[in-house]
Protein backbone atom coordinates (compact mmCIF):
# COMPACT_ATOMS: atom_id res chain seq x y z
CA UNK A 1 0.00 0.00 0.00
CA UNK A 2 1.65 3.59 -0.66
CA UNK A 3 1.82 5.74 2.11
CA UNK A 4 -0.35 8.03 0.71
CA UNK A 5 -3.12 5.77 1.04
CA UNK A 6 -2.79 4.67 4.96
CA UNK A 7 -5.23 6.65 6.70
CA UNK A 8 -4.26 7.84 10.29
CA UNK A 9 -6.66 9.09 13.19
CA UNK A 10 -5.44 10.59 16.16
CA UNK A 11 -7.57 10.02 18.99
CA UNK A 12 -6.27 12.69 22.19
CA UNK A 13 -6.80 10.91 25.62
CA UNK A 14 -5.64 13.78 27.62
CA UNK A 15 -2.61 16.58 26.89
CA UNK A 16 0.14 13.52 27.59
CA UNK A 17 -1.56 11.02 25.86
CA UNK A 18 -2.96 10.04 22.02
CA UNK A 19 -3.91 7.14 20.28
CA UNK A 20 -3.28 7.49 16.54
CA UNK A 21 -5.32 4.85 15.04
CA UNK A 22 -3.84 3.23 11.20
CA UNK A 23 -6.35 2.32 8.71
CA UNK A 24 -4.15 -1.06 8.21
CA UNK A 25 -2.02 -3.25 10.68
CA UNK A 26 1.24 -1.37 12.04
CA UNK A 27 2.75 -4.76 13.93
CA UNK A 28 1.38 -8.16 15.09
CA UNK A 29 1.44 -8.32 18.86
CA UNK A 30 2.65 -5.04 21.07
CA UNK A 31 5.94 -3.58 21.82
CA UNK A 32 6.55 -0.75 23.84
CA UNK A 33 9.47 1.69 24.04
CA UNK A 34 10.10 4.57 26.73
CA UNK A 35 13.25 5.81 25.21
CA UNK A 36 15.04 6.48 22.27
CA UNK A 37 17.51 3.94 23.16
CA UNK A 38 14.82 0.70 23.42
CA UNK A 39 13.44 2.57 20.18
CA UNK A 40 16.57 1.90 18.13
CA UNK A 41 16.06 -0.62 15.49
CA UNK A 42 12.25 0.34 15.02
CA UNK A 43 12.33 2.91 12.46
CA UNK A 44 8.51 4.04 13.40
CA UNK A 45 9.29 4.43 17.25
CA UNK A 46 13.29 5.74 16.49
CA UNK A 47 11.02 8.56 13.88
CA UNK A 48 8.81 9.57 16.78
CA UNK A 49 11.32 9.77 19.63
CA UNK A 50 13.00 11.70 17.11
CA UNK A 51 10.50 14.76 16.54
CA UNK A 52 11.73 17.54 17.75
CA UNK A 53 10.45 19.26 20.73
CA UNK A 54 7.49 17.05 21.20
CA UNK A 55 9.24 15.79 24.72
CA UNK A 56 7.83 12.06 23.69
CA UNK A 57 8.12 9.26 26.97
CA UNK A 58 6.58 6.48 25.48
CA UNK A 59 5.38 4.75 22.29
CA UNK A 60 3.06 1.63 22.45
CA UNK A 61 2.30 -0.12 18.86
CA UNK A 62 -0.51 -2.81 19.23
CA UNK A 63 -1.99 -4.03 16.07
CA UNK A 64 -3.35 -0.81 14.21
CA UNK A 65 -2.39 1.58 17.21
CA UNK A 66 0.03 3.71 18.12
CA UNK A 67 -0.01 5.05 21.48
CA UNK A 68 2.21 7.73 21.96
CA UNK A 69 3.06 10.02 25.62
CA UNK A 70 4.61 13.13 25.29
CA UNK A 71 5.95 15.86 28.00
CA UNK A 72 5.75 18.51 25.97
CA UNK A 73 3.34 21.76 26.01
CA UNK A 74 2.70 21.48 23.16
CA UNK A 75 -0.95 20.20 22.24
CA UNK A 76 -1.35 17.44 20.17
CA UNK A 77 -3.36 19.37 17.05
CA UNK A 78 0.61 20.91 16.67
CA UNK A 79 2.80 17.55 17.20
CA UNK A 80 0.24 15.15 15.92
CA UNK A 81 1.15 15.91 12.23
CA UNK A 82 4.31 15.05 12.41
CA UNK A 83 3.66 11.68 14.44
CA UNK A 84 1.33 11.03 11.50
CA UNK A 85 4.15 11.30 9.21
CA UNK A 86 6.94 9.44 10.99
CA UNK A 87 4.35 6.65 11.10
CA UNK A 88 2.92 6.94 7.84
CA UNK A 89 6.57 6.55 6.21
CA UNK A 90 8.20 4.07 8.56
CA UNK A 91 5.07 1.74 7.39
CA UNK A 92 5.62 2.70 3.41
CA UNK A 93 9.57 2.07 3.92
CA UNK A 94 10.88 -1.15 2.55
CA UNK A 95 12.31 -2.27 6.31
CA UNK A 96 9.69 -3.09 9.22
CA UNK A 97 8.59 -0.44 10.69
CA UNK A 98 8.69 -2.18 14.23
CA UNK A 99 11.09 -4.52 14.92
CA UNK A 100 10.16 -8.27 16.86
CA UNK A 101 10.34 -7.95 20.33
CA UNK A 102 13.62 -9.25 22.12
CA UNK A 103 13.25 -12.53 23.40
CA UNK A 104 12.49 -12.27 27.16
CA UNK A 105 12.79 -14.21 30.55
CA UNK A 106 10.00 -14.98 32.27
CA UNK A 107 9.09 -14.02 36.16
CA UNK A 108 11.21 -16.24 38.31
CA UNK A 109 7.85 -17.91 40.25
CA UNK A 110 6.13 -18.23 36.74
CA UNK A 111 3.58 -15.73 36.87
CA UNK A 112 3.84 -13.23 34.01
CA UNK A 113 4.14 -9.52 35.21
CA UNK A 114 4.85 -7.94 31.79
CA UNK A 115 2.75 -4.82 30.67
CA UNK A 116 3.21 -5.87 27.34
CA UNK A 117 1.81 -9.02 27.59
CA UNK A 118 -0.56 -8.07 30.04
CA UNK A 119 -1.85 -5.16 27.35
CA UNK A 120 -2.47 -8.58 24.91
CA UNK A 121 -4.47 -10.47 27.28
CA UNK A 122 -6.50 -7.81 28.39
CA UNK A 123 -6.76 -6.44 24.62
CA UNK A 124 -8.35 -10.33 23.72
CA UNK A 125 -10.65 -10.10 26.88
CA UNK A 126 -11.96 -6.65 26.27
CA UNK A 127 -12.28 -7.79 22.25
CA UNK A 128 -14.18 -11.28 22.90
CA UNK A 129 -15.96 -10.61 26.31
CA UNK A 130 -16.35 -6.95 27.47
CA UNK A 131 -16.93 -5.29 24.40
CA UNK A 132 -19.86 -7.53 23.10
CA UNK A 133 -21.40 -7.35 27.20
CA UNK A 134 -21.09 -2.78 27.02
CA UNK A 135 -22.64 -3.40 22.98
CA UNK A 136 -25.46 -4.16 24.26
CA UNK A 137 -26.47 -0.53 25.62
CA UNK A 138 -24.64 1.26 22.28
CA UNK A 139 -21.17 0.96 24.76
CA UNK A 140 -17.73 0.31 24.24
CA UNK A 141 -14.47 0.49 26.32
CA UNK A 142 -11.15 1.16 24.25
CA UNK A 143 -7.85 -0.42 26.26
CA UNK A 144 -5.72 2.75 25.96
CA UNK A 145 -2.65 1.18 28.14
CA UNK A 146 -0.94 -1.11 30.91
CA UNK A 147 1.28 0.25 33.08
CA UNK A 148 2.95 -1.36 35.92
CA UNK A 149 -0.20 -3.94 35.46
CA UNK A 150 -2.38 -0.91 36.16
CA UNK A 151 -5.22 -1.02 33.39
CA UNK A 152 -5.86 2.12 31.72
CA UNK A 153 -9.03 2.33 29.35
CA UNK A 154 -11.32 4.66 27.91
CA UNK A 155 -15.18 4.44 27.67
CA UNK A 156 -17.64 5.28 24.99
CA UNK A 157 -20.71 5.53 23.02
CA UNK A 158 -23.62 4.33 25.95
CA UNK A 159 -20.79 4.34 28.72
CA UNK A 160 -19.34 7.45 28.27
CA UNK A 161 -21.16 9.81 31.00
CA UNK A 162 -23.13 7.05 31.73
CA UNK A 163 -24.96 7.77 35.19
CA UNK A 164 -23.92 3.83 35.72
CA UNK A 165 -20.38 4.31 34.42
CA UNK A 166 -18.69 3.46 37.76
CA UNK A 167 -20.50 0.35 38.59
CA UNK A 168 -19.80 -1.16 34.87
CA UNK A 169 -16.07 -0.19 35.72
CA UNK A 170 -16.03 -1.71 39.08
CA UNK A 171 -18.60 -4.48 39.34
CA UNK A 172 -18.20 -5.63 35.59
CA UNK A 173 -15.03 -4.50 33.98
CA UNK A 174 -12.86 -4.57 37.15
CA UNK A 175 -14.54 -7.92 38.41
CA UNK A 176 -14.10 -9.55 34.96
CA UNK A 177 -10.27 -8.66 34.71
CA UNK A 178 -9.36 -10.07 38.54
CA UNK A 179 -11.21 -12.75 37.69
CA UNK A 180 -9.46 -13.83 34.65
CA UNK A 181 -6.15 -11.63 34.77
CA UNK A 182 -5.41 -12.20 38.12
CA UNK A 183 -1.71 -10.43 36.97
CA UNK A 184 -3.95 -7.26 37.11
CA UNK A 185 -3.23 -4.53 39.90
CA UNK A 186 -5.58 -2.10 39.21
CA UNK A 187 -8.10 0.01 36.65
CA UNK A 188 -7.99 3.60 35.81
CA UNK A 189 -10.91 5.04 33.65
CA UNK A 190 -9.29 8.38 31.49
CA UNK A 191 -12.84 9.05 29.92
CA UNK A 192 -14.09 12.55 29.79
CA UNK A 193 -17.79 11.48 30.82
CA UNK A 194 -18.21 15.15 30.85
CA UNK A 195 -18.19 14.51 26.65
CA UNK A 196 -20.94 11.39 26.50
CA UNK A 197 -23.20 12.68 24.47
CA UNK A 198 -25.61 9.63 24.45
CA UNK A 199 -25.22 8.30 28.08
CA UNK A 200 -27.18 4.85 28.58
CA UNK A 201 -28.31 6.06 32.00
CA UNK A 202 -28.28 9.95 32.65
CA UNK A 203 -26.27 11.31 35.41
CA UNK A 204 -27.86 11.29 38.84
CA UNK A 205 -29.23 14.77 40.15
CA UNK A 206 -26.64 15.96 42.38
CA UNK B 1 -15.94 -6.89 51.51
CA UNK B 2 -17.55 -8.07 48.65
CA UNK B 3 -19.99 -5.37 47.17
CA UNK B 4 -22.88 -6.05 44.98
CA UNK B 5 -24.92 -3.27 43.66
CA UNK B 6 -28.53 -3.03 42.78
CA UNK B 7 -30.25 -1.05 40.32
CA UNK B 8 -33.45 -1.16 38.84
CA UNK B 9 -32.34 -1.68 35.26
CA UNK B 10 -30.23 -4.61 34.44
CA UNK B 11 -26.40 -4.08 33.86
CA UNK B 12 -25.01 -5.73 30.54
CA UNK B 13 -22.80 -7.10 33.03
CA UNK B 14 -24.68 -9.13 35.22
CA UNK B 15 -24.78 -12.56 34.08
CA UNK B 16 -21.06 -12.55 34.08
CA UNK B 17 -21.17 -11.43 37.12
CA UNK B 18 -23.88 -12.61 39.19
CA UNK B 19 -22.59 -12.02 43.13
CA UNK B 20 -21.75 -8.28 42.26
CA UNK B 21 -24.72 -7.38 39.89
CA UNK B 22 -28.50 -7.64 40.87
CA UNK B 23 -31.41 -6.01 39.46
CA UNK B 24 -34.56 -4.97 42.11
CA UNK B 25 -37.85 -3.34 41.29
CA UNK B 26 -37.58 -0.27 42.93
CA UNK B 27 -41.33 0.97 42.46
CA UNK B 28 -41.87 -2.39 44.51
CA UNK B 29 -39.83 -2.36 47.83
CA UNK B 30 -41.23 -6.03 49.18
CA UNK B 31 -41.04 -7.17 45.66
CA UNK B 32 -37.39 -6.19 45.94
CA UNK B 33 -37.26 -7.31 49.26
CA UNK B 34 -38.14 -11.03 47.67
CA UNK B 35 -35.85 -10.84 44.83
CA UNK B 36 -33.13 -9.76 47.12
CA UNK B 37 -33.96 -12.69 49.47
CA UNK B 38 -33.63 -14.83 46.58
CA UNK B 39 -30.28 -13.32 45.70
CA UNK B 40 -28.98 -13.70 49.19
CA UNK B 41 -29.31 -17.70 49.09
CA UNK B 42 -26.66 -17.51 46.73
CA UNK B 43 -24.95 -14.85 47.98
CA UNK B 44 -25.50 -14.14 51.87
CA UNK B 45 -25.48 -10.49 52.56
CA UNK B 46 -24.81 -9.24 55.63
CA UNK B 47 -25.82 -5.25 54.96
CA UNK B 48 -28.11 -3.02 53.18
CA UNK B 49 -27.63 1.02 51.98
CA UNK B 50 -30.09 2.69 50.13
CA UNK B 51 -28.63 5.69 48.30
CA UNK B 52 -31.44 8.12 47.62
CA UNK B 53 -35.22 8.73 48.38
CA UNK B 54 -36.60 5.65 47.34
CA UNK B 55 -34.00 3.15 47.26
CA UNK B 56 -33.88 3.86 51.30
CA UNK B 57 -37.28 2.83 51.41
CA UNK B 58 -36.16 -0.77 49.19
CA UNK B 59 -33.41 -1.12 51.34
CA UNK B 60 -35.99 -0.66 54.71
CA UNK B 61 -37.60 -3.48 52.77
CA UNK B 62 -34.74 -5.57 52.13
CA UNK B 63 -33.60 -4.76 56.02
CA UNK B 64 -36.76 -6.41 57.39
CA UNK B 65 -37.28 -9.48 55.47
CA UNK B 66 -33.47 -10.31 56.15
CA UNK B 67 -32.98 -9.12 59.80
CA UNK B 68 -30.36 -6.94 58.81
CA UNK B 69 -29.16 -3.43 60.39
CA UNK B 70 -31.58 -1.02 58.96
CA UNK B 71 -34.81 1.32 59.81
CA UNK B 72 -38.34 -0.26 59.76
CA UNK B 73 -40.30 0.60 55.99
CA UNK B 74 -42.84 2.38 58.39
CA UNK B 75 -40.31 4.45 59.70
CA UNK B 76 -38.33 4.90 55.74
CA UNK B 77 -41.77 5.70 54.06
CA UNK B 78 -42.63 8.44 57.00
CA UNK B 79 -39.32 9.89 56.50
CA UNK B 80 -39.96 10.03 52.25
CA UNK B 81 -43.64 11.66 52.31
CA UNK B 82 -42.78 15.27 52.98
CA UNK B 83 -46.53 15.34 54.67
CA UNK B 84 -46.45 12.12 56.42
CA UNK B 85 -43.16 13.45 57.84
CA UNK B 86 -44.38 16.74 59.39
CA UNK B 87 -47.55 14.90 60.49
CA UNK B 88 -45.10 12.74 62.13
CA UNK B 89 -43.00 16.02 63.43
CA UNK B 90 -45.96 17.83 64.50
CA UNK B 91 -47.05 15.37 66.73
CA UNK B 92 -43.93 15.08 68.48
CA UNK B 93 -43.75 18.54 69.23
CA UNK B 94 -40.73 19.09 66.21
CA UNK B 95 -41.30 22.86 65.40
CA UNK B 96 -42.11 22.51 61.72
CA UNK B 97 -43.57 25.23 59.31
CA UNK B 98 -47.51 25.70 59.64
CA UNK B 99 -48.72 23.00 56.83
CA UNK B 100 -51.87 21.92 54.98
CA UNK B 101 -52.06 19.46 51.57
CA UNK B 102 -54.67 20.09 48.96
CA UNK B 103 -55.54 18.10 45.93
CA UNK B 104 -53.54 19.06 42.78
CA UNK B 105 -57.19 19.22 41.05
CA UNK B 106 -57.90 22.03 43.52
CA UNK B 107 -58.79 25.39 42.07
CA UNK B 108 -55.98 27.61 43.27
CA UNK B 109 -57.60 30.71 42.96
CA UNK B 110 -60.32 29.71 45.60
CA UNK B 111 -57.65 28.28 47.61
CA UNK B 112 -54.98 31.37 47.26
CA UNK B 113 -57.34 33.62 49.38
CA UNK B 114 -57.37 31.75 52.21
CA UNK B 115 -53.31 31.12 52.89
CA UNK B 116 -51.04 32.64 55.28
CA UNK B 117 -48.34 34.42 53.02
CA UNK B 118 -45.39 34.36 52.69
CA UNK B 119 -46.00 30.90 52.03
CA UNK B 120 -43.94 28.09 50.22
CA UNK B 121 -45.91 25.36 47.63
CA UNK B 122 -43.71 21.69 47.66
CA UNK B 123 -44.43 18.77 45.41
CA UNK B 124 -44.46 15.99 47.89
CA UNK B 125 -42.01 13.59 46.95
CA UNK B 126 -39.49 15.26 44.48
CA UNK B 127 -35.89 15.43 45.05
CA UNK B 128 -33.39 18.81 45.09
CA UNK B 129 -36.18 21.42 45.64
CA UNK B 130 -37.57 20.62 42.31
CA UNK B 131 -40.91 22.63 42.20
CA UNK B 132 -40.72 23.88 45.62
CA UNK B 133 -41.99 27.56 45.02
CA UNK B 134 -42.38 30.69 47.21
CA UNK B 135 -45.83 32.56 47.10
CA UNK B 136 -45.92 35.87 48.41
CA UNK B 137 -49.67 36.92 47.69
CA UNK B 138 -52.94 34.83 46.23
CA UNK B 139 -51.61 35.42 42.53
CA UNK B 140 -48.52 34.12 43.21
CA UNK B 141 -49.71 31.24 44.69
CA UNK B 142 -52.04 30.78 41.69
CA UNK B 143 -48.53 30.68 39.55
CA UNK B 144 -46.77 28.34 41.74
CA UNK B 145 -49.44 26.05 41.63
CA UNK B 146 -49.97 26.13 37.75
CA UNK B 147 -46.44 25.68 37.45
CA UNK B 148 -46.17 22.69 40.36
CA UNK B 149 -49.22 21.30 38.27
CA UNK B 150 -47.18 21.09 34.78
CA UNK B 151 -44.53 19.98 36.62
CA UNK B 152 -46.00 17.00 38.21
CA UNK B 153 -47.82 16.13 35.16
CA UNK B 154 -44.77 15.53 33.57
CA UNK B 155 -43.59 11.83 32.02
CA UNK B 156 -41.08 11.30 35.23
CA UNK B 157 -43.63 11.55 38.25
CA UNK B 158 -45.82 8.46 37.22
CA UNK B 159 -43.51 6.63 40.15
CA UNK B 160 -44.68 8.68 42.73
CA UNK B 161 -48.47 7.48 41.91
CA UNK B 162 -51.09 9.42 44.66
CA UNK B 163 -47.86 11.69 46.09
CA UNK B 164 -47.36 12.98 42.71
CA UNK B 165 -50.88 14.37 43.25
CA UNK B 166 -50.81 16.39 46.00
CA UNK B 167 -49.46 19.99 47.12
CA UNK B 168 -47.82 20.79 50.09
CA UNK B 169 -48.23 24.23 51.22
CA UNK B 170 -46.65 25.27 54.30
CA UNK B 171 -45.48 28.88 55.80
CA UNK B 172 -42.24 30.93 54.69
CA UNK B 173 -39.82 30.77 57.69
CA UNK B 174 -37.39 33.45 57.37
CA UNK B 175 -33.88 32.41 58.53
CA UNK B 176 -30.38 31.22 58.09
CA UNK B 177 -30.48 27.64 56.86
CA UNK B 178 -28.33 25.06 57.92
CA UNK B 179 -28.06 21.24 56.58
CA UNK B 180 -27.29 18.65 59.17
CA UNK B 181 -25.82 15.16 58.33
CA UNK B 182 -25.70 12.28 60.98
CA UNK B 183 -25.44 8.66 61.59
CA UNK B 184 -28.44 7.00 63.65
CA UNK B 185 -27.06 3.98 65.81
CA UNK B 186 -29.72 2.17 67.85
CA UNK B 187 -31.85 5.95 67.41
CA UNK B 188 -29.14 7.89 69.21
CA UNK B 189 -28.11 10.43 66.87
CA UNK B 190 -23.82 11.31 65.80
CA UNK B 191 -23.56 14.87 63.83
CA UNK B 192 -21.29 14.37 61.32
CA UNK B 193 -21.18 17.92 59.96
CA UNK B 194 -23.13 20.76 60.31
CA UNK B 195 -23.07 22.79 56.92
CA UNK B 196 -24.21 26.50 56.74
CA UNK B 197 -25.81 27.76 53.50
CA UNK B 198 -24.62 30.87 53.37
CA UNK B 199 -26.58 32.37 50.03
CA UNK B 200 -29.98 33.35 51.88
CA UNK B 201 -32.37 30.51 50.25
CA UNK B 202 -35.49 33.28 49.94
CA UNK B 203 -37.28 32.15 47.21
CA UNK B 204 -38.73 32.57 45.10
CA UNK B 205 -36.71 29.26 44.36
CA UNK B 206 -34.70 27.14 46.57
CA UNK B 207 -31.65 25.40 44.21
CA UNK B 208 -29.01 25.37 46.66
CA UNK B 209 -25.67 27.06 46.02
CA UNK B 210 -22.99 26.29 48.56
CA UNK B 211 -22.52 24.24 51.56
CA UNK B 212 -19.47 25.00 54.21
CA UNK B 213 -18.83 23.27 57.59
CA UNK B 214 -17.97 23.82 60.45
CA UNK B 215 -20.63 26.07 60.79
CA UNK B 216 -20.18 29.17 61.97
CA UNK B 217 -23.39 29.81 63.96
CA UNK B 218 -23.02 29.98 67.77
CA UNK B 219 -22.42 26.90 69.95
CA UNK B 220 -25.30 27.26 71.70
CA UNK B 221 -27.22 27.41 68.15
CA UNK B 222 -25.87 24.47 67.07
CA UNK B 223 -27.06 22.35 70.17
CA UNK B 224 -30.33 23.42 69.29
CA UNK B 225 -29.71 22.11 65.69
CA UNK B 226 -28.69 18.89 66.83
CA UNK B 227 -31.50 18.23 69.76
CA UNK B 228 -34.00 19.29 66.95
CA UNK B 229 -32.60 16.36 64.73
CA UNK B 230 -32.41 13.95 67.28
CA UNK B 231 -36.13 14.72 68.48
CA UNK B 232 -37.05 14.37 64.83
CA UNK B 233 -35.70 11.24 64.24
CA UNK B 234 -37.36 9.68 67.17
CA UNK B 235 -40.40 10.83 65.85
CA UNK B 236 -40.33 9.48 62.60
CA UNK B 237 -38.91 6.00 64.48
CA UNK B 238 -35.63 6.36 62.56
CA UNK B 239 -33.17 4.18 63.96
CA UNK B 240 -30.21 3.26 62.06
CA UNK B 241 -28.29 5.14 59.20
CA UNK B 242 -27.86 8.30 57.54
CA UNK B 243 -29.69 11.47 57.92
CA UNK B 244 -29.62 14.80 55.73
CA UNK B 245 -32.23 17.55 57.46
CA UNK B 246 -32.73 20.82 56.74
CA UNK B 247 -33.08 23.31 59.23
CA UNK B 248 -33.97 27.25 59.59
CA UNK B 249 -32.64 28.73 63.05
CA UNK B 250 -34.38 32.41 63.86
CA UNK B 251 -35.81 34.00 66.74
CA UNK B 252 -38.20 31.66 67.55
CA UNK B 253 -36.29 28.65 67.55
CA UNK B 254 -34.96 25.72 65.15
CA UNK B 255 -37.80 25.17 62.29
CA UNK B 256 -37.16 21.49 60.70
CA UNK B 257 -37.44 21.93 56.68
CA UNK B 258 -36.57 19.05 55.42
CA UNK B 259 -35.70 15.67 56.50
CA UNK B 260 -34.31 12.27 54.55
CA UNK B 261 -33.50 9.06 55.92
CA UNK B 262 -30.42 8.91 53.64
CA UNK B 263 -26.91 10.37 53.24
CA UNK B 264 -25.93 13.83 51.68
CA UNK B 265 -26.81 14.05 47.87
CA UNK B 266 -24.29 12.09 45.66
CA UNK B 267 -21.17 13.55 44.83
CA UNK B 268 -21.40 16.52 48.21
CA UNK B 269 -20.66 13.96 50.01
CA UNK B 270 -16.75 14.58 49.05
CA UNK B 271 -16.95 17.34 51.38
CA UNK B 272 -16.89 14.99 54.15
CA UNK B 273 -13.91 13.16 55.30
CA UNK B 274 -13.22 11.48 58.87
CA UNK B 275 -10.92 10.87 61.41
CA UNK B 276 -11.19 7.43 62.73
CA UNK B 277 -9.21 6.85 66.46
CA UNK B 278 -7.86 3.57 67.20
CA UNK B 279 -4.46 1.53 66.22
CA UNK B 280 -6.63 -0.85 64.03
CA UNK B 281 -7.58 2.10 62.31
CA UNK B 282 -4.14 3.90 61.69
CA UNK B 283 -3.19 0.75 60.08
CA UNK B 284 -5.85 0.84 57.58
CA UNK B 285 -6.30 4.13 55.05
CA UNK B 286 -4.00 5.76 57.89
CA UNK B 287 -7.70 6.46 60.27
CA UNK B 288 -8.99 8.55 57.24
CA UNK B 289 -12.67 7.34 56.18
CA UNK B 290 -15.20 8.89 53.40
CA UNK B 291 -18.20 9.00 54.44
CA UNK B 292 -19.56 6.16 52.21
CA UNK B 293 -17.24 3.90 54.31
CA UNK B 294 -18.61 4.67 57.60
CA UNK B 295 -22.00 4.09 56.36
CA UNK B 296 -21.14 0.97 54.80
CA UNK B 297 -19.00 -0.02 57.85
CA UNK B 298 -22.37 0.18 59.53
CA UNK B 299 -24.67 -1.18 57.69
CA UNK B 300 -22.40 -3.94 57.65
CA UNK B 301 -23.13 -4.30 61.31
CA UNK B 302 -19.90 -3.54 62.78
CA UNK B 303 -19.26 -1.70 65.40
CA UNK B 304 -17.45 1.81 64.86
CA UNK B 305 -14.60 3.36 66.81
CA UNK B 306 -14.87 6.61 67.86
CA UNK B 307 -14.43 9.25 64.72
CA UNK B 308 -14.90 12.72 64.08
CA UNK B 309 -14.95 15.00 60.78
CA UNK B 310 -11.82 16.23 59.67
CA UNK B 311 -10.17 19.28 61.54
CA UNK B 312 -10.14 21.73 58.98
CA UNK B 313 -12.93 23.60 56.97
CA UNK B 314 -14.58 22.17 54.00
CA UNK B 315 -17.12 23.38 51.73
CA UNK B 316 -18.78 22.14 48.06
CA UNK B 317 -20.94 25.27 45.63
CA UNK B 318 -23.79 22.82 43.54
CA UNK B 319 -22.92 25.12 40.39
CA UNK B 320 -26.20 27.17 39.80
CA UNK B 321 -27.96 26.58 36.07
CA UNK B 322 -26.62 29.66 34.37
CA UNK B 323 -29.40 29.30 32.11
CA UNK B 324 -31.95 27.59 30.66
CA UNK B 325 -30.27 25.60 27.12
CA UNK B 326 -28.26 23.20 25.28
CA UNK B 327 -24.61 23.01 26.84
CA UNK B 328 -21.98 23.62 24.29
CA UNK B 329 -18.63 23.95 26.76
CA UNK B 330 -17.27 25.20 29.98
CA UNK B 331 -14.49 27.66 29.94
CA UNK B 332 -12.19 28.70 32.73
CA UNK B 333 -11.92 25.17 33.84
CA UNK B 334 -8.12 25.30 34.82
CA UNK B 335 -8.26 28.38 36.42
CA UNK B 336 -11.32 27.52 38.72
CA UNK B 337 -9.07 24.88 39.58
CA UNK B 338 -5.87 26.61 40.39
CA UNK B 339 -7.65 28.90 43.03
CA UNK B 340 -5.70 28.65 45.97
CA UNK B 341 -7.93 26.32 48.35
CA UNK B 342 -10.12 24.66 45.95
CA UNK B 343 -9.50 20.50 45.63
CA UNK B 344 -11.73 20.45 42.71
CA UNK B 345 -14.03 21.45 40.31
CA UNK B 346 -16.54 18.69 38.11
CA UNK B 347 -18.72 19.44 35.54
CA UNK B 348 -21.18 16.51 35.14
CA UNK B 349 -23.55 17.89 32.84
CA UNK B 350 -22.26 16.77 29.39
CA UNK B 351 -22.27 18.66 26.11
CA UNK B 352 -25.29 18.72 24.59
CA UNK B 353 -27.16 18.42 28.21
CA UNK B 354 -30.51 20.45 28.53
CA UNK B 355 -30.12 22.67 31.27
CA UNK B 356 -33.27 23.44 33.28
CA UNK B 357 -32.89 26.06 36.16
CA UNK B 358 -35.30 25.68 38.81
CA UNK B 359 -38.16 25.08 39.59
CA UNK B 360 -38.78 22.84 36.88
CA UNK B 361 -35.26 21.37 37.02
CA UNK B 362 -33.30 19.32 39.54
CA UNK B 363 -30.07 18.77 38.07
CA UNK B 364 -26.53 21.13 38.80
CA UNK B 365 -24.18 21.04 35.76
CA UNK B 366 -21.43 20.64 38.45
CA UNK B 367 -19.83 20.70 41.84
CA UNK B 368 -16.67 22.51 43.15
CA UNK B 369 -14.97 21.60 46.36
CA UNK B 370 -12.94 23.28 48.58
CA UNK B 371 -10.98 22.74 51.89
CA UNK B 372 -8.70 24.86 54.04
CA UNK B 373 -8.38 25.85 58.13
CA UNK B 374 -11.15 28.52 58.18
CA UNK B 375 -14.46 28.32 57.18
CA UNK B 376 -14.62 31.72 55.66
CA UNK B 377 -11.88 31.11 53.24
CA UNK B 378 -13.09 28.28 52.12
CA UNK B 379 -16.53 30.03 50.98
CA UNK B 380 -14.13 32.56 49.74
CA UNK B 381 -12.33 30.35 47.39
CA UNK B 382 -15.45 28.32 46.18
CA UNK B 383 -17.11 31.94 45.02
CA UNK B 384 -13.84 32.87 43.34
CA UNK B 385 -13.73 29.29 41.64
CA UNK B 386 -17.40 30.02 40.49
CA UNK B 387 -16.55 33.35 39.39
CA UNK B 388 -13.85 32.09 36.46
CA UNK B 389 -16.34 29.70 34.94
CA UNK B 390 -17.88 30.08 32.17
CA UNK B 391 -21.10 28.02 30.78
CA UNK B 392 -21.64 28.57 26.99
CA UNK B 393 -25.31 27.49 26.08
CA UNK B 394 -26.83 27.64 22.97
Amino acid sequence: MASAEIRITAEPVDNTRCKFVVSQPVYAGIRRFQSPDEAKGSPLAEAIFGIAGADITEVVVSSNIVTVSKQGPAPWTAVGRSIGAAIRNSIGAAADAVAPKPARQDAPDGEDLDDDVLYERVAQLFESRVNPMVARHGGSVELIDVQDRVVMLRMGGGCQGCGMADVTLRQGIEAMLHEHLPGVAGIVDVTDHSAGSNPYFSAAKK
Amino acid sequence: MTLSVASERPSTFEQAQPSGLLTLDFSDPERAATQAQRFAREYPLNGVLGVDDDTVVVAAAIAERLGLRGNTVMAALRARDKYEQRVGLERAGVRVPRFAVHPVSVAPAQLGPTIRYPAVLKPLRLAASRGVIRANGPEEFVAAWERIRAILSGPDIVPCGEAGQRILVEDFVPGPEVAVDGLLRRGLLQVLAIFDKPDPLEGPFFEETIYVTPSRLPREVQNHVERAVQAATRALGLAEGAVHVELRCNRAGVWLIELAARPIGGRCSSALRFELQGKREEGRGKGKATLEEILIRHAMGETLPAFRREAQGSGVMMIPVPAKGVLREVRGLEEARAVPLVSGVEITAHKGDRLVPWPEGARYPGFIFARGAEPEAVEAALRAAHARLDFILE
